[in-house]
């Protein structure tokens, strides 16, 4: 009667292999979209760039006026002005500029930074970065927050990452 | 006197004060799981304890609503510990005399009705827990800081204190190392324990003796790499995260110089006298060395050793190695930290360009 | 029938005897119906050895977690009445929680309990490797207790973050850039620069880990709603599937351990 089986043994096992493999690749497909859901498309974010007024506002050393606003500190120095990002390349604390030692200390793991951004203390891997900071027709700055120059990969010549004043 | 407590609360000294104290307590455990010894030993403690408390710095530490949970694990931690090994020990006797543990004697093997022997001890344990719950929460109020404010961060910024052992580690390491690895590592060695520790001696009774190395390993990570550490990040840690002995004033203007540098600056720099050079690979060969040969060569090297030999025939080929990359990891914190405090040292292999620091 | 007592009476009428099915448990019958018959007491075997009685064996550590975790559900269904997890209300209405609401009480033994739980599960796990309890049959209950413990910090990390006060808001920070440094799925990790093929990087802050945490690229309100409802309800189910396989393999593997 075993003959008379309309599969035999063979074709049984890969019948079932087929149907195992279509089953696992359904629950990844599966599994996959749940991921993808939670990507959203689209969300709110606030605004990446901003005018910072004229090179003449600032005065040499550290300015925190765009602090709270815009996380960035404007640094005037050498001869050059530079938009200085205000999130800890560590864990992504504020640090506090600290006006009597001349460095910027994060209050989170203790990462200390020179005036000009680079890490000399704490477990901070890699300078602070600077943004994208050019003049306007006009005369005035435009930082811009989407663009990023970071020290250690030399991007710190880069025309855009200082304006001479 | 007070001076003094801070030189010595520095984790620099305070760390290896701390392992003496773990070294003597594992090897006088003897002596120190005896009732006598507890009794002594809180009697001893307490004028101390009440010394310190009497000093408002110390004391406002103490009673910040984020610390006093820990408060009651100190207390509790040292109390099971002892527990523990006082009953450990009482076994061991017992087993090296030929008698069986005090769980296995026939009374204690006897079964009994779980109503009402051990439904009541539950209730009577659900109710000191709500007695105590409710106690606390009429005179304490949950801690509740100022409204989120995305531009401004505290100073100290401290997560509450069961992170505060992670947060310390993340001032040693580079966050993919403490803040992922590290406790991806303590989650998978602690599943990997029952399949590493093959000693079938001490299954479902306490007992020291025959499970020394397991015991020593477990209470070592457990004490001085955990509970250690939020100590210090809970007591010792002011603003800016720098240390503060347990009876100094938080003074947010107090000056630390604290330079780190590089193992591939000590190497280049100041050893060859040379400026870095500047391919990245090149500037960090020693650091990459060093690490690759201490997580791939020192595990194959220690089985030249006699103890690791003896251990690899009793394990194992998997388990040996699984253990030993537990146990190099989990070394790396301590090495790391006496590193730091010794020579500034920051990181062994530091390429930001690849945001890759170890 | 004057002769017998009120007690007696109640327990001689049709609703009571509807509800208790067996006779109080005084003699071993009823002892082993009243644990076996009702759906909570069943978790317990109905007899078991006089060493897994004993508080100075089991200090009661686990029982008290649970407990605790009982606790906390309660009180947190009951503050989910009085809050909205919005970066404009959370703070507002977790002050109200203590000023506006009968019995202000609530958060502080939510959070406190919280607290609680986390000291019991850690004393829960030293005494459970202090008698040797993992080793076998328990490995693979060991482990799922591993995975408890580890929700359990989970689920007080997510938690602390909704009052969104400074501590949440700074937690949210260190904790989504932990996540962005995740070797080879976060764009802030070891192994990120690598993957990238000509102009196109593979990944990015548009599509880590960090991205899918948070809900967006920045700590804001889809970050606070995320860390809301795993809070509420995706961890806590997750916890409660595994309370129920840690109870049920206590029980399979031989029940409290004991010296074999």
């Amino acid at each position: 009667m075993a003959d008379k089986q309309s599969l035999n043994r063979r074709e049984f096992f890969s019948f079932l292999t087929v149907g195992w493999v279509a089953f696992s690749a359904a629950c990844a497909g599966l599994a996959s979209m749940a991921l993808r859901y939670s990507y959203p498309n689209v969300n709110f974010e606030p605004e990446m760039d901003f005018l910072a007024g004229r090179p003449t506002d600032y005065e040499a050393g550290v300015d925190e006026r765009w602090k709270n606003g815009f996380g960035v500190w404007m640094i005037k120095r050498d001869g050059i002005l530079v938009a200085l990002s205000n999130i800890c390349t560590h864990l992504g604390c504020v640090p506090n500029w600290l006006p009597a030692e001349l460095k910027f200390k994060c209050p989170c793991h203790g990462s200390g930074f020179y005036m000009n951004g680079v890490n000399f203390e704490g477990p901070a891997p890699r300078p602070l970065e600077r943004f994208r900071i050019t003049m306007t027709p006009d005369g005035q700055i435009l930082v811009d927050k989407t663009r990023i120059f970071r020290q250690e990969k030399g991007e710190w010549n880069h025309p855009d990452s200082f304006i001479r004043v | 006197m007070r001076e003094f407590v801070n030189y010595l609360a520095d984790p620099i000294r305070s760390f290896p004060i701390f392992l003496v104290f773990f070294y003597l307590m594992i090897r006088y455990v003897k002596v120190v799981a005896t009732k006598k010894f507890a009794v002594i030993g809180t009697l001893i403690s307490l004028p101390p304890i009440a010394w310190a408390l009497a000093d408002k710095n110390f004391f406002k530490i103490v009673i910040r609503p984020d610390n006093l949970p820990i408060n009651f694990l100190i207390i509790t931690v040292v109390f099971f510990t002892w527990f523990s090994l006082y009953k450990g020990v009482r076994n061991d006797g017992r087993l090296a005399a030929g008698e069986v543990p005090i769980e296995a004697l026939p009374e204690n093997r006897e079964k009994v009705w779980t109503w009402p022997n051990l439904v009541y001890t539950e209730l009577f344990c659900m109710i000191a827990m709500t007695i105590f719950l409710v106690v606390w929460a009429i005179y304490f109020k949950a801690p509740l800081e100022e409204p989120a404010n995305p531009t401004w961060a505290p100073n100290p910024a401290k997560a509450p204190w069961y992170f505060l052992g992670l947060q310390e580690m993340l001032v040693y390491f580079d966050p993919w190392y403490a803040g992922v690895i590290l406790p991806g590592l303590i989650v998978a060695g602690l599943i990997a324990i029952p399949y590493i520790d093959t000693n079938p001696k001490g299954n479902g009774y306490f007992c020291y003796e025959d499970r020394k190395m397991a015991i020593n390993l477990f209470l070592f990570g457990w004490l001085a790499l955990w509970v250690y550490l939020i100590i210090v990040g809970t007591f010792l840690r002011g603003p800016n995260w720098t240390f503060y002995g347990p009876f100094e004033y938080w003074d947010y203007k107090k000056v630390v110089a604290e330079y780190n540098v590089n193992l591939s600056e000590f190497f280049w720099i100041i050893g060859l006298n040379q400026p870095l050079p500047s391919n990245m690979i090149l500037r960090e060969i020693v650091g990459i060395v060093i690490s690759l040969g201490y997580f791939f060569i020192l595990p194959l090297a220690s089985l030249k050793t006699k103890y690791g030999a003896k251990l690899f025939k009793d394990m194992g080929t998997i388990r040996y190695f699984i253990l030993i990359f537990l146990a190099v990891a989990m070394a790396s914190l301590p090495i790391k930290m006496a590193l730091r405090w010794l020579f500034s040292l920051k990181y062994i292999v530091a390429l930001p360009e690849l945001e890759l620091n170890f | 029938m004057a002769d017998k007592g009120l007690a007696q009476k109640v327990r001689d009428t049709q609703v009571w005897k509807s509800i208790f099915r067996h006779g109080p448990p005084d003699n071993a019958r009823n002892r082993a119906a009243v644990v076996a018959g009702n759906v909570f007491l069943h978790l317990h075997p109905i007899k078991l050895k006089k060493s897994g009685v004993e508080l100075g064996y089991t200090w009661c550590m686990g029982g008290l977690t649970f407990f605790i975790f009982l606790a906390l559900a309660v009180t947190g269904v009951l503050l989910m009445f009085y809050y909205r997890p919005t970066a404009e209300y959370a703070f507002n209405d977790i002050v109200a929680m203590r000023e506006h609401v009968p019995l202000g009480i609530m958060r502080e033994i939510h959070r406190w309990g919280a607290h609680a739980m986390v000291i019991t599960v850690w004393l829960h796990m030293f005494r459970v490797f202090m008698t040797g309890s993992y080793k076998p049959p328990r490995e693979f209950n060991w482990g799922v207790g591993v995975i408890l413990l580890v929700l359990t910090m989970l689920l007080s990390f997510t938690g602390y973050l909704l009052p969104w006060d400074q501590l949440a808001i700074w937690a949210i920070a260190v904790g989504a850039n932990m996540a962005k440094a995740t070797p080879l799925v976060g764009h802030g990790g070891p192994g990120a620069a690598f993957a990238v093929i000509g102009d196109f990087v593979m990944v990015s802050d548009k599509n880590d880990v960090r991205y899918q945490l948070l809900g967006g690229r920045f700590v804001g309100e889809p970050a606070l709603l995320r860390f809301y409802i795993l809070h509420c309800v995706f961890i806590p189910l997750v916890v409660g599937t595994l309370i129920a396989v840690h109870f049920w393999r206590v029980r399979k593997d031989g029940g409290i351990s004991a010296p074999l």
